[in-house]
């Protein structure tokens, strides 16, 4: 019996598509073949016994062929799915996108229907939670307004939406500066008045400095905080449906329900 | 009345937030408008955005407030009547602006609900808010969402002129009948509130129809007079002892109701009128289609903005209180098919009386506002958006009231068992909508599916149809799911004991956590894919 082969790769579109590149090129066989995402928590993998571990160096060329094949041989709404597949917070999203495409490239673009599959329902199912979240946020998104008028806005998303969020806050507030930062994933976008949004990783902004809010920013979050007390109807108070509707993990960036 | 000097804009906020707060809409929906590329901010989202859930668990999308609660009518049901002893205050056109800007900014809101009670005159409220709006579009170049209310009674010229800056128009009809209005809001009469309903409406397919015309012509108004004066006027100007304001037209088959027949018929697109009227009513409609010609226009009144954004975009949607008045469920559905018939609306609201004010033409209500019967009337509401329903069949005068019990499609189908059992292969689409358990997503998914292959029980559950609702209906192949009794006894017992999923915190089942049809609180029903809950 043959040894299974486990690719572990950078948790980015580059990332998976080189281990796609690479599991597939290695003519090894699908079926001995499985992609994950490396973590960086600190308990790192469940090592397997009677595995071979492959770590992937990502490799930009090998990712763009990648990408090329997807768009030309499945179809173009198969890599929209494979991309917002691989921004989701499942762990084995790597796996499934592997195991999507192998399908894919058989099938061609009716792919993307083949709900019955167990694979194409899971990315199916990925995609849904991600836009869920996408529009979540979308509403409870709050921007702090710090020096010079810039807004900055924390956010601790589940899945990896900020550049899913970033055209519609974009086109809202063309001539803001303002920043949208993911603190679980140190990312950001970035974006000055009548120029496109940018995307940046890692901490290059020094949001220490964001502490200081501008004058008039305590006075409109408490008048904001006066408004949502206020509108709420006593006679029909119904924290469940609250909670149903605002799930507690929202709140802790939403100015209305910070003390 | 007691008018307060120098309040700071929280105290304002407060007192303002406070009396604009049993107002039921706060969609955002119904139009899709991407930013702009120069000075200002804003856009709009066709499904709307909820920005946060207040502490009853209402969505909170817009900032919604009144312009002033120095009121002059003194509506026995409001919070604001003149003759309350309540703190009075007004906002400033640019305090409204300042606060809509800078919440926008952060993502508070998605834009502004501006209603007001009426200070001095009519004109003299819609002219502040007519100038709060301009500020916002014109001066901060705001972009966003705009819901605003005509006062009744106010000029054409400010409605229409409102028109050209909001997204969306409210004018609240208050109370179902023209005796409960009498009762219960001296100073409101019907006539003031379909006038300014009627004239966005036309002013809306005007501008949806023929973009490019601008004409200075008047004549529409003596119009709009004839066409309340006459049959839309009967159709809603009903008496509550009278029960017969929708006649029944057995020749065209109970789904066309007497109003429809009336001399004045608005164009018309509500998906289940289309597909059921008979061709006599469809010349009959296509005739009074001539609103929309040259010499009649409705705009024109007032100068366009320079930002052409739309007349009412969004459409135009109403508020009715539920339970203040005597009126039965069936008068209440009555008058909203009437309100989507002949004016268009996009939504009617359903508001629970809430006991706000001691004065004793107002009912006590021991057990709270009635909120099971406002989710009963949204049920109902949406039966006859997007079944096919019709208020006639769901109610009548000798039951005029909807089932406690039971949500009212099964109502409607346990009074109707000669119908029953439907052949789920053959039936038309209308026809399985009917059937409890079948919705508007698995009756297409039918549709679709059988095309194909011959339907089974386990495909049927496949689409999403609750079959132990619906096995009491239909047959697959001749055959029933399994042998029962088709005895409206025998099946009420059984529909009643499967629980029924109501919103969280209303009846004594609150442990489900779904919503159904809840969607006044929430989103229409133009949500994307995405949104659809399971």
């Amino acid at each position: 019996m043959k040894n299974k082969r486990i690719y572990i790769c950078e948790d980015s579109a580059e990332g998976i598509f080189t281990a796609i590149y690479d599991a597939w090129s290695s003519r090894y066989g699908h079926e001995y073949n499985r992609i994950e995402v490396s973590m960086n928590n600190e308990n790192g993998i469940n090592l397997e016994l009677f595995s071979e571990y492959i770590y992937v160096k990502t490799d930009e060329e090998k990712a763009v062929k990648v990408a090329k094949a997807i768009k030309e041989k499945i179809s173009m709404e198969a890599y929209d799915m494979v991309c917002h597949g691989i921004w989701s917070e499942k762990a084995e999203k790597a796996d499934i996108v592997y195991r999507f495409l192998i399908l894919g490239f058989s099938m061609g673009a009716k792919v993307v229907n083949h709900l019955a599959n167990d694979t194409v329902m899971s990315l199916f199912e990925m995609n849904r939670n991600v836009s869920n979240e996408v529009h979540h946020f979308l509403g409870f998104l709050r921007f702090k307004e710090i020096n010079n008028h810039i807004l900055l806005a924390k956010i601790n998303p589940k899945n990896d939406i900020v550049r899913l969020i970033a055209p519609h806050f974009s086109d809202r507030l063309s001539n803001g500066n303002f920043i949208i930062y993911d603190e679980k994933r140190k990312t950001s976008i970035v974006h000055k008045a009548g120029f496109p949004w940018i995307y940046t990783i890692g901490e290059h902004l020094n949001l220490d400095k964001a502490g200081n809010f501008s004058n008039a920013e305590e006075e409109f979050q408490s008048l904001w905080k006066t408004f949502f007390e206020t509108i709420g109807i006593e006679a029909r108070t119904n924290h469940k449906l609250q909670r149903n509707n605002l799930p507690l993990r929202f709140r802790n960036h939403m100015t209305e329900f910070n003390k | 009345m007691i008018i307060q000097e120098n309040l700071s804009i929280q105290n304002k906020l407060e007192i303002l937030t406070d009396a604009a707060k049993y107002d039921v809409a706060c969609t955002s929906s119904g139009v899709d408008r991407k930013g702009t590329a120069g000075p200002g901010m804003g856009n709009a989202v066709a499904a709307g955005i909820c920005h946060s859930f207040s502490a009853d668990g209402r969505c909170i999308s817009l900032l919604k407030i009144l312009f002033t609660n120095e009121c002059i009518f003194d509506c026995k049901y409001c919070i604001n009547r003149s003759s309350n002893d309540v703190v009075r205050t007004s906002f400033t056109p640019d305090e409204i602006a300042t606060l809509t800007m800078e919440f926008y900014r952060r993502n508070y809101i998605e834009g502004l609900f501006l209603s007001s009670g009426v200070m001095r005159s009519p004109n003299y409220t819609m002219e502040l808010l007519c100038e709060s709006l301009r500020l916002l579009r014109e001066v901060h170049h705001f972009n966003g969402y705009i819901h605003c209310k005509a006062v009744p009674g106010a000029d054409p010229a400010l409605i229409e002129i409102t028109g050209w800056y909001a997204d969306r128009m409210s004018i609240n009809l208050e109370l179902p009948t023209a005796d409960g209005l009498k009762a219960l809001a001296p100073h409101k009469t019907r006539k003031n509130i379909l006038r300014p309903m009627k004239q966005i409406q036309l002013g809306r397919n005007e501008n949806l129809h023929l973009p490019f015309m601008n004409q200075n012509n008047k004549s529409i108004y003596n119009n709009i007079d004839s066409v309340i004066s006459s049959s839309t006027m009967d159709s809603l100007n009903i008496h509550s002892s009278r029960g017969n304001f929708i006649k029944e037209d057995s020749s065209n088959g109970n789904l066309l109701s007497g109003t429809l027949s009336g001399q004045h018929i608005p164009y018309e697109n509500d998906i289940y009128i289309n597909s059921r009227k008979p061709q006599a009513l469809l010349n009959n409609i296509s005739q009074n289609l001539s609103y929309a010609s040259p010499d009649s226009s409705t705009l024109g009144l007032v100068k366009r903005p320079a930002v052409d954004r739309g007349f009412v975009p969004a459409g135009q949607s109403t508020q009715m209180i539920i339970g203040a008045t005597p009126e039965s469920d069936y008068q209440i559905i009555s008058v909203a098919e009437a309100l989507y018939q002949n004016f268009d609306l996009k939504r009617v609201f359903y508001s629970a009386f809430i006991r706000v004010n001691e004065d004793n033409s107002l009912p006590v209500l021991p057990g709270g506002p009635p909120l099971l019967r406002e989710h009963r009337l949204y049920q109902a509401d949406w039966l006859l958006r997007f079944y096919g329903f019709s208020a006639s069949e769901l109610l009548t005068e000798d039951r005029p009231n909807f089932n406690v019990l039971l949500d009212p499609k099964c109502n409607w189908a346990l009074g109707h068992l000669e119908v029953f059992p439907v052949e789920v292969n053959k039936a038309d689409y209308y026809t399985l909508l009917r059937i409890p358990g079948i919705g508007v997503k698995s009756a297409g998914r039918i549709i679709k599916a059988r095309r194909t292959s011959r339907l089974s029980f386990e495909d049927l559950k496949k689409m999403g149809v609750v079959l132990k609702r619906a096995l009491y209906f239909i047959t697959c192949n001749g055959k029933m799911m399994y042998p029962t009794k088709i005895e409206e006894n025998y099946i009420t017992n059984q529909l009643i004991s499967l629980k029924e999923k109501l919103p969280l915190g209303i009846g004594d089942q609150i442990t489900y956590q779904q919503l159904s049809l809840f969607d006044d609180v929430n989103f229409n029903l133009d949500i994307p894919k995405y949104m659809e809950r399971r």
